[in-house]
């Protein structure tokens, strides 16, 4: 506890001195901008997603770009908050003058701010942006997560070659766009591979109590419930499923926001047998995601989760892309994004012409074991 | 010059909309406090205003003057329908019947697919503009200000300070709460379709209780004594976050004690100042 | 069909009471502190935030048994109610300033506590640890309800039983009523108003994080917003059971847990959260004073 709020002291007053001193001091610095949540109720995710950044930009920065030129990211603190976010992506673009936009957090922030940056022709790249449409916003918005609708497919076929489950029950957060769109995913899966849907409830997504849904789910005898929405709901979904005792082997099937160790923390032995599709898993065996999660313990002190990992990869992927253009110019660097062949913690990556990733060779079923994920086969 | 000059607005002018917008959300929550009445309905009417304006011009491409007075209208029919049973309460009864509204208002729009549920409604074209959003302030501003000026201004006064004694003396009580409700709902939901024809995108959660509670206190920080005071407490509310962003993780916290620090030492609002009456 | 609705029906009941007890549970303090003090004190749902994690950081770090940690949580957090108060509402009833005045300065307040908090120790959730207590499920007929479940109803029975025995036959109970009634003769009859003010917001402050604990504990998602998300439905209860009214919040809780969960279990479960708020609207409606309220007082 200690350690965390030290980390978070010493964080604000960097950002403080760094905001003073005008922070690219040098000239021949590239400064890029980035909107994430970095206050208020979900700045977990910005958090996660700043930190990602930060550790791949001390990397990118040993040798620099463009022939040893700094990168230097300017945050804007979107709070949440579409009109934030919109406010932070015409300074970067107006003041700061930045030749690309990394963020914002949320599919929300994104169908706000990304028109913004897109009039303007300034690249912008979502890390953690997975709702659909986000890309067709226009032909400078680029997204680095998979889309729902890459993983949630591979998720159900492995559950029904290895179960055979023929009917479920579906829950969902139907205040929240990311929980309502990787629904309206597990929709159109589950109608097309035939999968019979029992019942659909819906929940808020800052429900606590989800017993009268789970009852009535209980009642109906599925083989398994498909749930999309975030961890602190899907924690309470789970631990409410054996209270109300729908029988443990009775799987639970999530969307990407249950990838997260907190699951394992909260729901303890509850979440066990829970499977959940993700472009990005932290025992992931190959020799970079084992030296990109050492290098976050060893900063942060504590696990990375999935958006830090997402993050890691698109600076990455962009100190490239800007190191290719050549010049650190919106409209090169957009050639270059779209040219761009890197293989990171996710594994392969590459865009579509649509500016989606290309490849889901980096797709993982996981499932819980002993309240710790690890690679369902 | 010039170039500078466009640079300014062009970054600055997601901020610029907002202080002219939350400025109109401001007076809206004026109208009802002017007579005494505190209703939280704003961020609902608002919400009406924005998802009627949104579906208007992406589905019919009506005309966007066609647009702002239906967005104007239909909160108004709304607050028309509402506001028999709901003007029969006073004080924080209304209060919390209004919130029970933006509620509903809330889950209604998460649950209906015409309206994108938690998606919202996005690819809303930009058609707001700084001229037109302070054009509508200054009119709105003016209107209040004459009001106040004449014998129906000192009714209101009458109603704030005793609404009984008013009752007694002759002002038609019931007609004044639901004049100021109706006018109340057309401003919130003009600015709410300014609000949504600036951004793009709207979704279900920006017209919630918080954003009812954020617009009573730009009415209350300004002081109500004036229609000028919410809209200084609106502008002041809505740049101090911009004048906080180095503090980083410990903006909210600076941006709670200050207005903590306001209201015990100015608790009537920081404008205090009334407007002299004629006639 | 028929068969499915009465294999469902007794754990629907349980859902719905043991929801209602910790929507009544959440509703105790806030109704003493809004009908008595008069004001809308938005900080109270961080009162509820503070027990939690008070009772987090007991059984956590300082490995407090909870029956041990409950109380040491409402105590401190008591005092903080008390200090909040003394802080921001006592100078603002001396000056006289406009009711409203007040529901400002909580709401300053509140960004201040919360964003302070997150400061701290960040949005994500955790919870006590499962050792506190047994999770097992006990099974009554077609139903199971757990310990925490248990702890909840009898905890918020008996403060309602110990609340309204203070309010009808204490001289504090008398003092609390006349100043609900009016403040000014209140003291004019001899109430130290202030300390009765003191009093009313240390309970409730104390209340709020008993419930912050024991919801904390079943429902395991303690995180700092976790008081802001109740406030509404807190609402919801006071006004339905009537300001100031501890049995009305009891009733009103359980009866909008029960509605919910027969909602959610029969109807569909979008019109869940709306039941509170359709409930208020109605009551507003036909009894403006609450279900159980007096006949309204009119304040000059």
């Amino acid at each position: 506890m200690a350690m965390r709020k030290f980390s978070f002291l010493a964080f604000s007053s960097l950002g403080i001195a760094g905001c003073l001193m005008a922070a690219p001091a040098r000239a021949q610095d590239i400064k890029i901008g980035a909107i994430e949540i970095l206050t208020g109720p979900n700045s977990r995710y910005g958090l996660a997603i700043r930190n990602g950044f930060d550790l791949a930009l001390e990397e990118v920065n040993k040798t620099g770009v463009l022939g040893g030129k700094k990168i230097v990211i300017q945050y804007e603190d979107s709070a949440g908050n579409k009109d934030q976010a919109v406010n932070g992506a015409r300074k970067l673009i107006g003041l700061a003058k930045v030749p690309v936009i990394l963020g914002p957090t949320l599919s929300n922030e994104m169908f706000a701010a990304g028109p913004v940056a897109n009039g303007q022709k300034v690249p912008i790249v979502g890390t953690s942006t997975t709702a659909a449409g986000i890309t067709a916003i226009g032909p400078y918005v680029y997204r680095t997560s998979l889309p729902e609708s890459d993983v949630i497919p591979v998720t159900l076929k492995k559950a029904q070659e290895k179960f055979g489950i023929k009917k479920v029950a579906v829950m969902y957060a139907n205040d929240d766009a990311f929980s309502k769109s990787g629904y309206d995913v597990f929709k159109a899966s589950l109608d097309k591979m035939g999968i019979q849907i029992l019942t659909t409830e819906t929940f808020g997504s800052k429900d606590t109590d989800f017993s009268a849904q789970l009852t009535k789910i209980k009642s109906m005898n599925p083989d398994a419930i498909v749930v999309s929405c975030l961890v602190e709901p899907a924690s309470g979904i789970l631990l409410g499923a054996r209270a109300v005792g729908i029988d443990p082997k009775v799987r639970f099937i999530g969307g990407n926001g249950f990838n997260s160790p907190k699951l394992g923390d909260i729901a303890g032995e509850a979440a066990d047998g829970t499977l959940v599709g993700s472009p990005w898993f932290i025992a992931k065996d190959d020799a970079a995601n084992t030296k990109f999660v050492e290098a976050y313990r060893a900063k942060y002190k504590e696990d990375p989760d999935q958006f830090a990992a997402q993050a890691f990869d698109t600076l990455h992927i962009v100190a490239n892309a800007i190191d290719k253009a050549g010049a650190p110019e919106s409209d090169k660097i957009k050639a270059a994004l779209q040219d761009t062949k890197y293989t990171g913690v996710m594994g392969p990556f590459s865009f579509t012409a649509e500016r989606d990733p290309a490849d889901t060779s980096g797709v993982v079923v996981i499932e819980m074991k002993n309240g710790k994920f690890q690679i369902f086969k | 010059m010039s170039a500078f000059l466009d640079n300014f607005m062009f970054s600055y002018e997601a901020v610029i909309f907002a202080v002219g917008i939350n400025g109109l959300l401001a007076l809206s929550m004026y109208a009802v406090l002017a007579i005494g009445q505190l209703s939280l309905g704003q961020a609902a009417f608002m919400g009406i205003g924005a998802y009627v304006s949104a579906l208007l011009t992406l589905n019919l491409d009506w005309p966007f003057p066609a647009v702002l007075l239906a967005a104007m209208v239909v909160p108004a029919v709304v607050a028309l329908i509402i506001g028999g049973p709901t003007l029969r309460l006073t004080g924080v009864y209304l209060a919390l019947a209004t919130i029970a509204i933006v509620e509903i208002l809330r889950i209604f729009l998460n649950a209906s697919t015409m309206t994108g549920g938690a998606l919202g409604l996005s690819g809303i074209p930009n058609k707001t503009t700084v001229l037109l959003i302070y054009g509508l302030l200054a009119v709105v501003l003016l209107g209040f200000v004459l009001v106040a000026r004449s014998k129906l201004g000192r009714a209101m006064e009458a109603m704030r300070e005793d609404e009984i004694a008013a009752g007694v003396m002759g002002v038609n009580l019931p007609a004044m709460k639901m004049g100021a409700l109706v006018v109340s709902a057309m401003i919130a939901g003009l600015a709410g379709a300014l609000n949504a024809h600036a951004n793009s995108f709207i979704g279900p959660n920006d017209y919630s209780f918080e954003h009812a509670v954020t617009i009573v206190s730009f009415a209350l920080l300004g002081g109500i004594g004036s229609p000028f005071g919410p809209v200084l407490g609106a502008a002041i509310l809505t740049l101090l976050p911009e004048f906080l962003t180095s503090l980083q993780d410990y903006k909210l916290v600076v941006n709670g004690f200050i207005i903590v620090v306001a209201v015990l030492y100015m608790p009537r609002g920081i404008l205090t100042w009334r407007i002299g009456r004629v006639g | 069909m028929l068969a499915q609705i009465f294999q469902q029906l007794p754990q629907q009941l349980v859902n719905g009471s043991v929801l209602g007890a910790t929507y009544a549970l959440f509703a105790l303090g806030f109704t003493l502190m809004f009908g008595v003090l008069g004001v809308i004190n938005l900080t109270y749902g961080f009162y509820f935030t503070t027990g939690a994690f008070l009772a987090l950081y007991g059984t956590k770090m300082l490995a407090l048994p909870i029956w041990l940690a409950l109380p040491i949580a409402a105590l401190l957090t008591g005092a903080l109610a008390v200090v909040v108060d003394a802080i921001l509402l006592t100078p603002l009833r001396r000056k006289k300033a406009p009711e409203l005045s007040s529901l400002m300065v909580t709401l300053g307040a509140t960004l201040l506590l919360y964003s302070s908090m997150t400061a701290f120790f960040g949005t994500e959730i955790r919870r006590l640890p499962p050792s506190v207590i047994n999770h097992a499920a006990i099974a009554l007929g077609n139903a199971r309800i757990n310990m925490s479940q248990i702890l909840i109803l009898a905890v918020t029975a008996s403060i309602v039983v110990v609340l309204l025995a203070i309010v009808r036959y204490t001289r504090f109970g008398l003092s609390m009523r006349s100043l609900a009634e009016n403040a000014e003769a209140a003291e004019l009859m001899g109430v130290n108003t202030d300390a009765v003010v003191r009093l009313v917001s240390f309970i409730s402050g104390a209340l709020g994080a008993t419930a912050g604990v024991l919801i904390g504990l079943n429902f395991n998602a303690i995180q700092p917003y976790m008081g802001e998300a109740m406030m509404l439905k807190g609402f919801a209860v006071i006004i339905i059971g009537g300001l100031g009214d501890i049995k009305g919040a009891l009733i009103a809780g359980l009866v909008i847990g029960v509605l919910e969960a027969l909602t959610a279990g029969f109807i569909s479960s979008e019109l869940k959260d709306a039941v509170a708020f359709i409930l208020l609207i109605a009551t507003l409606w036909y009894r403006p004073v609450g279900l159980f309220g007096r006949a309204p007082v009119k304040r000059a």
